[in-house]
């Protein structure tokens, strides 16, 4: 790809376990997006899918990277993690479902709204997941684009 | 640079050294030093105060009301807020405050815990018939009004539109005044006595009402040694009050100042109080990022422990947060407020907003949205080369700042010490 395409990227660590920082990435993504112009009902979509996405690599995976690219037309957030994978993906995508531990509901996380939520929020989701090495989650969200809902 | 100046916040030239306490201090990072002076950029300011807490020089202050200018007003009437209650020690009551603001030159002068009160039951009752969105969001602190109209802008709708009690005691007392003393309502002067300085701008340029029902802004630190110097003076005035206090104090609101205090009276929902700059935008953060949706009411106030730390205040917030939670022990949980009053006004849509707080034209890096992502790349290459020590001596208060003023084409790099002579790679 040439190397002034109109393309805005930038990466972000996710350290598994580190609740310390939990939203410090979504909140960068968020300030980005507000800066390259777009609407405030976008910017919100695109912060919750990336914060339910964040979430989750600090609440099972080891670690984790998240990929943004910003080009005129749509947000792409590229989740990857390198942890448990998911099982049944399906059912990981009802609303509800969780295998979050006590402490972690204790903590207010872990109400099973992850993955519907970021389905709700994204125009295109898709998911990837190997049990034992890791997922990888697809989020692109369009200007005027309005979810799957 | 917009010049919309109804901030209350200024810099004095002639005070500010150029050092760079307020640029560390400021959250929305909206001062910058040029020229050896420190400047405010006006559509950023939220005329949150931090500025005025920490410069040393005395060389940020407040625009309030002068006690002067109520000279234009035939009948002045002070509603001050329940922080004046924790001014004075443990041994002045309330009604000696008011009686003495009376001494000094207010005609009338009403408490407003039982507004307070008023409030909360109406809110309780917003909170019953509007199940979505969640939470809402309190509007008694001005700051965080403009906070979220300017960096929160998806929540303006979560703001619970019911006016603070500052705003509906002043359009009771303007409904009701004119008949009851036989003045004209345009000669009748409503003043808030207030520890916080982004009430005046509440009052010039408000962000849910037409026209503010206040006519000024009175900052406790300047009324202080008048109030003071009057209750020196008037021991027998101090027994009157003692034996026949005339005003009835609500318990449910008197701490309304105090972080918590608003939500208090709350039977039935989940609130949760919030205070101080840094965590109010945390927890802001949070909302947009669509948590604490089990959370029905949260209350935020941007000064530490809520209003009573306000930046205009005069005794230390620790005293006078432990003489407001006396007066509330005192005064006791019971009502002052008739609900059926509160019922009427509430569906009259009396303590309504006229309309809901806009969100502030955002500042993307360019309009384009091809040129922004230029520019966005272009910064993260400046910050890049630049030493992130955030000095704040070009001026802006740290590295990435200074980035992104570059781009936008307000400062450049050569004003960073650190990289002089070095050319940027482009």
């Amino acid at each position: 790809m040439p190397a002034d395409e109109a393309v805005f990227r930038q990466e972000f660590p996710v350290t598994g376990g580190d609740f310390a920082k939990a939203g410090v990435a979504a909140c960068r993504i968020k300030e980005l997006l507000k800066d390259l112009g777009l609407d405030a009902a976008t910017v919100r979509r695109a912060a919750i899918a990336a914060y339910e996405a964040e979430m989750n690599v600090i609440m099972y995976a080891r670690e984790g990277r998240m990929d943004l690219s910003v080009s005129p037309d749509e947000v792409h957030i590229t989740v990857d993690d390198r942890g448990p994978g998911i099982a049944d993906v399906e059912l990981a995508m009802t609303e509800g479902y969780s295998t979050a531990t006590a402490e972690m509901r204790e903590l207010g996380f872990g109400a099973g709204m992850g993955l519907p939520n970021i389905k709700r929020n994204a125009d295109v989701f898709a998911v990837d997941s190997e049990v034992g090495r890791g997922t990888r989650l697809e989020i692109i969200i369009r200007r005027n684009g309005h979810g799957t809902t | 640079m917009n010049t919309r100046n109804s901030h209350a916040i200024h810099i004095t030239q002639d005070k500010c050294i150029g050092c760079v306490h307020c640029l560390a201090a400021c959250p929305t990072r909206a001062i910058r030093v040029k020229g050896g002076k420190a400047a405010i950029i006006d559509e950023l300011c939220i005329d949150c105060g931090e500025c005025l807490r920490v410069c040393p020089h005395e060389a940020v202050h407040s625009h309030t009301t002068s006690f002067a200018a109520l000279h234009a007003f035939e009948y002045k009437v002070a509603i001050p807020s329940t922080v004046i209650y924790g001014q004075f020690g443990t041994a002045v009551l309330p009604n000696e405050i008011l009686s003495a603001l009376r001494r000094i030159g207010f005609d009338e002068v009403y408490d407003l815990s039982s507004i307070c009160e008023l409030n909360c039951a109406a809110t309780a009752e917003y909170l019953n018939e509007h199940a979505r969105p969640r939470p809402f969001i309190t509007s008694t602190c001005p700051v965080v009004v403009r906070l979220i109209q300017g960096r929160y802008p998806s929540l303006c709708g979560q703001i619970l539109p019911i006016e603070p009690p500052r705003e509906i005691a002043a359009k009771i007392l303007r409904s009701i005044l004119p008949k009851a003393v036989g003045v004209p309502a345009e000669k009748i002067g409503i003043i808030h006595i207030t520890p916080c300085p982004a009430k005046m701008v509440s009052i010039n340029d408000p962000a849910t009402l037409a026209k503010s029902y206040l006519d000024g802004a009175i900052s406790v630190r300047d009324i202080y040694p008048q109030i003071l110097g009057s209750l020196r003076k008037s021991e027998e005035d101090a027994m009157m009050r003692h034996l026949f206090p005339e005003t009835l104090f609500s318990g449910i609101g008197m701490g309304w100042s105090l972080a918590g205090g608003e939500i208090r009276g709350l039977k039935g929902h989940r609130a949760v109080a919030v205070s101080g700059i840094q965590d109010t935008m945390r927890v802001l953060d949070q909302v947009e990022a669509g948590l604490l949706q089990d959370v029905d009411l949260l209350e935020c106030t941007v000064c530490p422990d809520g209003c009573i730390g306000g930046p205009l205040e005069v005794e230390n917030r620790f005293l006078a947060k432990s003489r407001i939670m006396e007066l509330v022990a005192a005064a006791g949980e019971h009502a002052v407020v008739d609900i059926k009053d509160v019922s009427r006004l509430y569906h009259k849509n009396f303590l309504s907003f006229d309309h809901p707080a806009s969100p502030v034209e955002p500042r993307p890096l360019d309009r384009d949205p091809t040129a922004a992502i230029r520019k966005a790349q272009r910064r993260e290459k400046i910050f890049g080369a630049l030493p992130r020590r955030d000095c704040g001596i070009c001026g802006a208060p740290d590295c990435w700042t200074l980035a992104d003023d570059i781009v936008r084409g307000c400062a450049r790099l050569e004003d960073c010490p650190f990289v002089e002579g070095k050319k940027e790679k482009r």
